[in-house]
């Protein structure tokens, strides 16, 4: 066995407001080969510093505030991740980092450090698309995927739908046309005053709460394309809540119950209705709502019913990881550090 | 004062807003929630030649999306769409680079929820109000 066909990999970041290290062990099939199997990824250490409660406050994330926590936390972050695996700086091959799309003044940090560790280490470094790493959590299921795979992005930024054709090759064909699915999930556990962040609050209370209690608009649902909208679902919310006359906890419930009943049916039907057209042969899911647990259970009785794989990370490597980032840069080629710029508004 | 009575009405009410524009316009829009202002957006780019979707900046708090169409009118070669629902104050505004933008004729700036950052806001700006009307699918549309 050649040396090489062991890869450690250090992820950074810190595109919204975790700051994450993490050190992933890549094993190739084969010495020659750089194409592994799902199933070979093993996470050494992952380390999140989560920001949630400083910007509980706010009801939402403040790039300053977030930035300024980055800074506090990466360096502490990325040497409790060295720590953890055992690893020294110079067992690392490689360095991938988050340069977009996220909040500007958040993909700094984890960037700036990252260039300067890759100089200072002397190592080879990646620039990642967050989105895409999104994706690549899914590698880290330990499954073997089969392709063609759709794959359904949803969080506070985004809500897409890729189709993944293998192991590099992906292709958006769908994406919400307004607010992303978090979104809307927070706004909604804004107007109702339950706080921030809306996704497992609404999932919380919707446990007590009747799905059936009130029919909320699913826009676009029998739409002939992949696309999603969600502004409109909120503006139901919205007028339902202002011709109430009171609102007491079991109303509550009932909304937030009959919201994420509508949001789940919109994301998991088109999902189903993608992979039927691309003859997919895997469902996936990733991003911060996949943490949500009724979409997780509504897609996989979906999937497995289809008769489709179902391929879902943990709850924890749905929401943002530097796990997923290191992934990602096993299959990205190297940028010179002085190249890497971070683009906010970066596409897959 | 404007009134459409559907959506496709305020998206094409933005499509002939655009076609004023020539760059440096800050257009300042305000309305509750479900108002109708992303569509007007939507509108708006449309008519300047974007192609691509636009998405709520909510999260983001800021979209650039390039122009490739520059014509002898339009000297603008991006519009920056701002989104301040969020915020409690000006200062992110700043922290991200936004109000760098504010102005400038490269660039039509429109801003959504603008009464939460009054205090950056520039004074040569465009106002347009959205509000709706009892009947939900009317919007009432004010531009000053």
């Amino acid at each position: 066995m050649s040396k090489k066909n062991k890869t450690i990999i250090l992820g950074i970041e810190s595109s919204c407001d975790e700051t994450a290290a993490a050190l992933v062990k890549v094993e190739a099939d084969s010495p020659r080969s750089t194409r592994v199997v799902a199933g070979r990824f093993k996470i050494l250490a992952g380390v999140v510093a989560s920001q949630i409660k400083i910007h509980q406050k706010f009801g939402g994330v403040v790039p300053e505030v977030a930035a300024r926590n980055h800074v506090k936390n990466i360096l502490p972050v990325v040497s409790q991740a060295l720590a953890k695996a055992k690893i020294k700086p110079a067992k690392i091959d490689k360095i991938a980092v988050t340069t977009g799309p996220g909040l500007i003044t958040s993909l700094m940090v984890g960037t700036e450090t990252a260039k300067v560790l890759a100089y200072a280490w002397k190592k080879p470094i990646c620039s990642i698309n967050h989105l895409k790493a999104h994706l690549y959590a899914n590698w880290l299921t330990g499954e073997k995927i089969k392709f063609p795979a759709i794959c359904l992005i949803v969080s506070g930024g985004h809500t897409d739908l890729i189709l993944v054709k293998n192991q590099t090759t992906f292709k958006k064909i769908g994406q919400t046309i307004d607010d992303a699915a978090g979104e809307a999930f927070d706004k909604v556990a804004q107007l109702l005053k339950i706080g921030y962040p809306g996704g497992p609050i609404i999932s919380q209370l919707a446990k007590k709460g009747n799905p059936k209690a009130f029919n909320f608009a699913r826009p676009m649902i029998n739409s002939d394309n992949f696309n999603f909208s969600f502004s409109g679902l909120k503006t139901s919310v919205l007028y339902t809540v202002q011709k109430l006359k009171k609102i007491d906890p079991k109303i509550t419930a009932d909304l937030c119950a009959s919201f994420q009943q509508a949001a789940i049916d919109v994301l998991t039907s088109k999902t189903m209705k993608a992979a039927i057209n691309y003859q997919a042969k895997t469902i996936m899911i990733s991003g911060g709502v996949a943490a949500n647990k009724l979409l997780r259970q509504t897609m996989e009785a979906k999937a497995k019913k289809a008769g489709l794989n179902f391929l879902m990370p943990d709850s924890a490597l749905c929401t943002d990881n530097a796990a997923m980032i290191a992934v990602a840069g096993y299959f990205t080629k190297p940028t010179a550090w002085q190249k890497l710029r971070v683009d906010p508004n970066w596409e897959l | 004062m404007i009134i459409t009575k559907s959506e496709k009405q305020t998206f094409e009410l933005g499509k002939k807003l655009a076609k004023k524009l020539r760059g440096g316009e800050v257009l300042a829009l305000s309305g509750e929630l479900g108002a109708g202002k992303t569509i007007l957006v939507k509108g708006i780019a449309a008519g300047l030649g974007i192609k691509k979707i636009i998405t709520s900046p909510t999260f983001v708090l800021m979209k650039v999306y390039q122009l490739r169409a520059r014509t002898l009118k339009l000297k603008a070669n991006k519009l920056v769409h701002i989104d301040c629902y969020r915020l409690t104050n000006a200062q992110a505004i700043i922290d991200i680079g936004a109000k760098e933008y504010f102005n400038r004729p490269d660039a039509i700036t429109v801003i959504e929820w603008p009464e939460k950052i009054k205090e950056v806001l520039p004074r040569q700006k465009m106002n347009i109000k959205l509000s709706l009307r009892h009947n939900f699918n009317q919007r009432e549309i004010t531009l000053k």
